[in-house]
């Protein structure tokens, strides 16, 4: 599972999350999960944030460049309904608003065995 | 009456009526009339040319021409080889002056000496005494030179291009004046026959002197190292089709001159000669093709890259002598013919890319590929001419250069069994030097013709770009179906330039060929052109047809270009010709030592603080830097020494003519 990270307008917690869990500690590769770094190379999109303004667009353009089959995780309470940030003025709504979302993370912000748990999930091992 | 006679009777008389008339009508019809004149004088020219080549040949002495020595004129098959390029790159460049001129250049002067020009050129290869061969010798350079510095009032530059042009092909008429002269003092004559006669018993040393002044003469003519620092600053600077007419008709002569007075004048010689001849080339093959890839001027790069092919050229010759000093006329003969065909092939695809470089220039006002791009859309005609002469000149099928490289390749390989440990060690070299040049010109043409014509415009002026008038694409026309014809078909040339090439060294013709595949003779070797292009044409529409069958198979989903997500690309983000050139700048890094210079303005109110960054890097000449700065800054030092005798007082100036007057007086009395 080859796997592009997109950071919608996060505040960098689950950037820190997502950094650990790919870490010697907990080694998400092992499991089959590899960060890349484009779209084109990428079955899976790992979201984090609230979609903001700016990012609106370069995210459903992200969604566009990945190849199909393709998975959508949603990390953080941000991702999913916008946390702390929902309603502030720059902020379009939350990663399911946007492009179709298949697995969420939730925790402010989630603690790496989550995202490894959620990672797991797609790899199948 | 003798058809090369007429042809070159007619050629003569052509070309001076259209400097005449060129001089005499007006602005409008001078294009018209020199564009005209210098394509009928060329096609004289070609006519003659392959009348000698299919084995007629010329005389004709005018004692009252010339006074003193007369004019001698004698047209062999060697001397048609070159007629026939000179002819043919001349009718390109005739019909394309005519839509060129409208561009500027278009004065009383340039005009009349362009026909000119070409009847100089066709004329030093008919020359057969020293006499005549020097006059046309300095006519062609004198001619070049005023077209060379036919824009120096719009462009300084051109003012000291045409210095050093000047300069240096000056210096090679002294050189190869004073090893004629040599010659012909033991000779019976000033006639090539009796140079003939007088260079098969010349001592040796006298001999090597000879061969070897004229070797530098020849050698600066035709762009050799070190001596070639003139070209890659003079073909660019003049007007395109005099560029195309120097790089790809004029250069030519040199190596003439080096085959007339190596081969034929002085009867061979030993084999350092041609040990140096081959070294001299290799180097400038590598060395010429190497600035040609760091270079970002469109001409300065193809001017590099006749340094680079006359170089190819030179490893043939060298190669040549070689064989024929060891007694190996087969080879010698073949590797001569390689060499030959690289002359014909070079002028085609030469005329070809400096035509479409100068279209260029004329639809974009520039010629830095770094701000040019995006004429596939603008103008589709000229990018279609530029990459036929960039395939041509890349060696690889089905391009010209390809059939001819493999030839010189064939002869050096087929060398190493030859005997003696020179041979075995230059050949190897000689091989590997051919091999790097050709992967390099590859690297280079991909780059001139990607980020020149491909990409997205760089600049206001490319996206502006206008197609040419309809009478420089015909130009470039005629110059791109010979270098089709002489890629898929070298079979029309080949039979009557090995047969050149083998009177020249004493052998019958190294090579059979029928319309379709070329036989190498004494070595095993064959090749056809035609058929490997059909193969590589139906091997690329056999991958696309098995491409498109696989897809079609699948349901096909299509998304934007993948731009990071962030809008549009500019055209800033795309490769430009340096940064292209980059990694293979890193790579020759000791040959090349580019010069980078980083400025750094910090603000007034801290050091910390940058306000400004100025980048510069530039990939000079190397040799230029390390052998012309020390003599140039010699002779300014010897100038200003000498500048303390003219003080400016007419009492010394008087004294200097009383004290000379006395001296020589002396002189006279005490030798007398």
């Amino acid at each position: 599972m080859q796997i592009r990270h997109v950071d919608a307008g996060s505040c960098n917690g689950c950037e820190v999350e997502i950094g650990s869990a790919f870490g010697p500690v907990y080694d998400a590769e092992r499991y089959g999960a590899r960060l890349v770094a484009s779209p084109r190379h990428a079955d899976a999109l790992l979201v984090t944030g609230p979609v903001t303004r700016n990012m609106l667009e370069p995210l459903r353009r992200t969604y566009d460049a990945v190849p199909g089959p393709k998975v959508v995780v949603a990390v953080g309470d941000c991702a999913r309904n916008c946390g702390v940030f929902a309603g502030a003025y720059g902020v379009a709504g939350a990663v399911r608003d946007v492009i179709p979302v298949d697995v969420e993370v939730a925790g402010c912000p989630p603690r790496p065995e989550a995202i490894t748990e959620a990672l797991r999930k797609l790899t199948g091992r | 009456m003798n058809p090369i006679g007429a042809a070159l009777g007619g050629a003569a008389a052509v070309g001076l009526l259209a400097a005449v008339v060129a001089v005499v009508v007006p602005q409008r019809v001078r294009a018209w009339a020199a564009g005209v004149g210098t394509a009928v004088c060329g096609a004289a020219g070609l006519t003659a040319g392959i009348y000698a080549l299919s084995g007629t040949t010329f005389f004709l002495t005018l004692p009252a021409l010339l006074p003193l020595s007369g004019v001698t004129i004698t047209v062999d098959a060697l001397g048609g080889v070159f007629l026939a390029v000179t002819g043919a790159v001349a009718v390109a460049a005739g019909v394309y002056g005519i839509g060129y001129a409208r561009h500027g250049g278009d004065g009383r002067v340039v005009q009349a000496v362009f026909p000119l020009f070409v009847v100089a050129m066709l004329l030093v290869v008919c020359a057969a005494s020293v006499g005549t061969f020097l006059v046309c010798w300095e006519l062609m350079a004198l001619f070049s030179l005023l077209l060379v510095v036919a824009e120096h009032k719009r462009r300084p530059e051109v003012a000291e291009a045409g210095r050093w042009y000047a300069v240096m092909t000056h210096l090679g008429m002294v050189a190869i004046l004073a090893g004629l002269l040599v010659l012909a003092a033991h000779a019976a004559g000033d006639s090539f026959p009796a140079l003939r006669d007088a260079g098969r018993h010349l001592p040796p040393a006298v001999a090597a002197v000879v061969f070897v002044v004229t070797l530098a003469g020849f050698g600066s003519k035709a762009g050799i190292l070190p001596l070639h620092a003139w070209l890659p600053r003079a073909h660019p600077e003049a007007p395109s089709p005099v560029s195309a007419l120097m790089s790809a008709a004029m250069v030519n002569l040199g190596v003439y001159g080096i085959v007339r007075v190596g081969f034929d004048l002085l009867g061979g010689g030993p084999r350092w000669w041609w040990v140096v001849v081959l070294a001299l080339g290799a180097v400038s093959a590598v060395y010429g093709i190497l600035q040609a890839a760091m270079s970002t001027d469109l001409k300065r790069l193809l001017g590099y890259s006749t340094t680079e092919n006359m170089g190819l050229v030179l490893v043939g010759v060298g190669a040549a002598g070689m064989f024929a000093s060891g007694g190996n006329r087969v080879l010698a003969g073949l590797a001569l013919a390689a060499a030959l065909l690289h002359v014909v092939n070079h002028s085609a695809f030469k005329t070809v890319l400096f035509l479409s470089a100068g279209s260029v220039l004329h639809g974009t006002g520039s010629r830095d590929l770094d701000a040019l791009g995006g004429l596939r859309t603008s103008m589709p005609a000229t990018t279609a001419a530029f990459g036929l002469g960039a395939l041509a000149a890349s060696a690889l099928p089905p391009g010209t250069a390809f059939v001819s490289e493999w030839l010189l390749l064939q002869a050096l390989i087929h060398g190493l069994p030859a005997s003696g440990t020179i041979t075995a060690i230059a050949m190897p070299l000689a091989v590997a030097a051919v091999a790097l040049t050709a992967g390099l010109a590859v690297a280079t043409f991909v780059k001139a013709f990607g980020v020149g014509f491909l990409a997205r415009p760089r600049s206001d002026a490319a996206e502006n770009a206008q197609e040419s008038p309809a009478s420089m694409l015909i130009g470039m026309g005629i110059a791109g179906a010979a270098c089709v014809g002489l890629a898929l078909l070298p079979g029309l040339v080949l039979p009557a330039i090995g047969s050149v090439a083998g009177r020249v060294v004493d052998s019958s013709s190294p090579m059979l060929a029928d319309a379709v595949t070329v036989q190498l003779v004494g070595v095993a070797g064959s090749l056809s052109p035609l058929m490997l292009t059909i193969a590589l044409v139906v091997a690329i529409m056999l991958v696309i047809g098995v491409v498109r069958a696989v897809a079609a198979r699948r349901a096909r989903r299509a998304a934007r270009l993948w731009d990071c997500g962030a809008g549009p690309m500019s055209a800033r983000m795309e490769y430009t010709a340096t940064s292209f050139a980059e990694p293979l700048q890193r790579v020759f890094d000791n040959v090349l030592q580019p010069e980078t210079d980083v400025d750094v303005t910090h603000t007034r109110e801290s050091s910390y603080l940058v306000e400004a960054v100025q980048y510069r890097r530039q990939v000079p000449d190397r040799i230029e830097r390390r052998l012309y700065r020390p003599v140039l800054a010699l002779v300014a030092v010897w100038g200003s020494i000498g500048r303390r005798l003219a003080s400016g007082s007419v009492h010394r100036y008087l004294g200097y003519g009383f004290y000379t007057v006395c001296g020589l007086l002396i002189l006279l009395v005490v030798t007398r």
